[in-house]
């Protein structure tokens, strides 16, 4: 029974992404981050789940070096995408955030018009070598943000003017034209109205066919339809991290069972 | 004019007393219960001063502009007994402390009441710095026409020889703006070419990539330069930058041996517009949202991309605003040119040439033995107003461009 189990496993398993071991995150004398060891998988969409201020969206913010930005704050431990280490010194974390996109909780569209704000990384990354390449780069990623046939006849209208659902699947779609390789989400429906979340979320779902996803979520609902796996933080420790399912009907840790049924959090 | 003083003290006094009687009254009306009240005792006390002080006050006012107004046209409206204008003010304020003291009720609305006080006391304040400028304004402009009426105004316009003679006869004066405004145009265009690039460039970089700790210290060391009197950078221009250029620049090159030119000013009013855009431009970068910083970054654009593709566009309208006003200050300014630049108009795009503004020839035609009839004074006017119609241009246009920005972006 269990050996059957663990074959089924294996062949719904894919390659594994990102690996990180021993994470430590501090702000300044806040320990942020408490040895989070997380295995992330190819083509999967992962959740991470917790109370506010429980450390997933640093942690989501350290898979692509945002956390650089913040002068106070420093990481310890080892990430790895596809086996290289991303804080090495000799990584260039501009090179990795082409890799590894963010979208974030806010929509926060350039205050350019919506063509430019989709051929704004391509540009920077010199992935067209003519105009209509580049056209081309924008459709196709209007496309994957689901978003083409409201703007189509209006590309280049400013992006501010959409609204709020809209201008999230255009940060996505921004995202996606620089065709990285893991896209990071933190809380990208959280601003958003029930309808536009819906959209959201089954955008999140075929991106799956392409890219790890990894969303950070205060809905448990919401990482219950979108994500394959989930890991649960809290108080910067990595509580619990498994299938979607497993967590949600059977968790293991206490704590885990407290959360999903609202006692804690 | 009429000695307004002792009225004037008397009415501030008995506004004072009027507040302390209000509040007191209210109080005593109140009894024990404060709730019964239908305002706070404040707001009572409020009611009674606004109602002593105000009246008298506005009769004041206008009053001295009547009697200003009179004086001009040769009628005196001073009245033969003073003591009689003393009673009705004094008067007039008793009256208003009596008539609120009288309505202070349980019922009374003293609240509405003192609120409607404050609101005219506002509008009244508001209306003196309008009224102010619309009066400069007026006053320029009559003196213009009176010059218009000795001076003919297409040789003022499109006069390209500035010469005015102060032997007393008019008619061998030249009076053409063509030369000052040139030099006005000339030097700001150095002074800001010069300002804007070094303070936008230096704003973006305390605003951007300094630490907190040096920013916290060069941006007041930046600020001091706008609190330095210009006659100092006058006279830096006069005994240091002009020399210097005159010595390095201009006579190995050929292009004249005066220390005092275009250059000159324009370089050391340049370093005085530093300031103006680089406090103005690190405000308006600060104030572009850390998400839109975010966001370029988290696609992989360097810093340097993010400045040049998203901040600065998105800050531009606030830095176009800064530019202007820079530039308003560049065409106003007296004392830098006086001393810098030289006294002669000139035609010339030699920029080691000395060349001379508006605002210079302002001041030396009205410095000195000046006969307010002549044209050679009434000019200065003339130059002022053509100089405001200018700077008022310059702030629409910033106005206009800000807006348009806007509407385009957010």
């Amino acid at each position: 029974m269990k050996d059957i189990n663990l074959a089924e496993r294996a062949v719904t398993m894919n390659d594994i992404k990102i690996a990180a071991k021993g994470v430590q995150v501090y702000y300044a004398d806040t320990h942020a981050i408490k040895d989070v060891n997380v295995e992330i998988e190819d083509k999967t969409v992962t959740a991470f789940i917790g109370p506010s201020g429980c450390g997933k969206s640093t942690f989501l913010r350290t898979l692509n070096r945002m956390n650089d930005t913040i002068d106070i704050c420093r990481v310890e431990g080892d990430i790895r995408i596809d086996g290289e280490d991303i804080y090495d010194p000799k990584v260039d974390p501009v090179q990795l955030r082409a890799k590894v996109g963010m979208v974030f909780q806010k929509p926060n569209p350039f205050p350019k018009s919506i063509y430019d704000n989709v051929a704004y990384g391509p540009k920077i990354h010199g992935l067209a070598r003519n105009k209509a390449d580049l056209d081309e780069i924008v459709e196709k990623a209007l496309r994957r943000g689901a978003i083409w046939d409201e703007v189509k006849d209006r590309l280049h209208a400013p992006g501010t003017g959409l609204s709020g659902g809209q201008q999230q699947r255009l940060c996505i779609a921004r995202a996606v034209a620089t065709e990285p390789e893991v896209l990071l989400m933190d809380e990208p429906c959280s601003a958003l109205d029930p309808i536009a979340t819906a959209q959201v979320e089954e955008l999140i779902d075929e991106l799956r066919q392409s890219y790890s996803v990894v969303i950070v979520t205060h809905s448990m609902q919401q990482a219950a339809r979108v994500s394959q796996k989930t890991a649960f933080f809290h108080l910067g420790n990595l509580v619990e991290f498994g299938e979607t399912d497993k967590i949600f009907t059977n968790p293991e840790d206490p704590r885990t069972e407290s959360y999903i049924s609202g006692r804690i959090g | 004019m009429l000695p307004l003083t002792i009225p004037f003290l008397a009415t501030i006094g008995l506004a004072t007393l009027g507040y302390f009687l209000g509040r007191s009254r209210a109080i005593s009306v109140a009894g024990r219960d404060m709730r019964v009240l239908n305002a706070l005792p404040h707001q009572h006390g409020l009611n009674t001063c606004f109602s002593t002080l105000l009246p008298p006050l506005a009769v004041m006012l206008v009053w001295a502009l009547a009697a200003r107004i009179a004086s001009r046209k040769g009628v005196m409206l001073a009245p033969e007994n003073p003591t009689l204008v003393y009673i009705i003010l004094i008067g007039l304020a008793v009256a208003g402390l009596g008539l609120s003291m009288m309505k202070i009720s349980r019922d009374f609305r003293a609240r509405n009441a003192s609120e409607r006080w404050i609101m005219g006391l506002l509008i009244f304040a508001s209306t003196v710095a309008i009224l102010t400028t619309v009066g400069i304004v007026l006053s320029m402009v009559s003196e213009t026409l009176n010059f218009f009426g000795q001076y003919d105004w297409k040789a003022f316009f499109f006069g390209t020889t500035w010469s005015p003679s102060f032997s007393g006869r008019g008619g061998d004066s030249q009076l053409g703006i063509i030369p000052l405004l040139w030099g006005t145009l000339y030097i700001s265009f150095i002074a800001l070419a010069f300002a804007v690039p070094v303070g936008l460039f230096a704003a973006i970089y305390l605003s951007e990539y300094a630490s907190p700790r040096l920013r916290s210290i060069a941006k007041p060391m930046i600020e001091i330069l706008a609190g330095i009197p210009t006659i100092v950078y006058g006279l830096f221009a006069l005994l240091t930058v002009g020399p210097l250029l005159r010595d390095v620049f201009a006579e190995p090159l050929g292009l004249g041996d005066s220390a005092s030119s275009v250059m000159t000013a324009g370089l050391v009013m340049g370093v005085m517009l530093i300031p103006f855009v680089s406090s103005l431009s690190d405000d308006i970068i600060n104030a572009v949202p850390q998400a839109m910083r975010d966001g370029s970054l988290g696609l992989g654009a360097t810093q340097s991309e993010t400045i040049r593709q998203v901040i600065v566009p998105a800050a531009l309208p606030g830095i176009v605003g800064a530019v202007l006003l820079a530039a308003s200050r560049a065409i106003g300014e007296t004392m830098i040119v006086v001393l810098g630049a030289g006294a002669a108009a000139r035609l010339s795009l030699n920029p080691f040439e000395a060349m001379t503004t508006v605002t210079a020839k302002i001041v030396s035609q009205l410095t000195g033995d000046t006969d307010f009839g002549s044209p050679e004074t009434l000019v200065a006017f003339a130059l002022g107003l053509t100089l405001f119609a200018i700077t008022l241009g310059l702030n629409v246009l910033a106005l206009y461009i800000v807006r348009k920005y806007r509407e385009q972006y957010e």
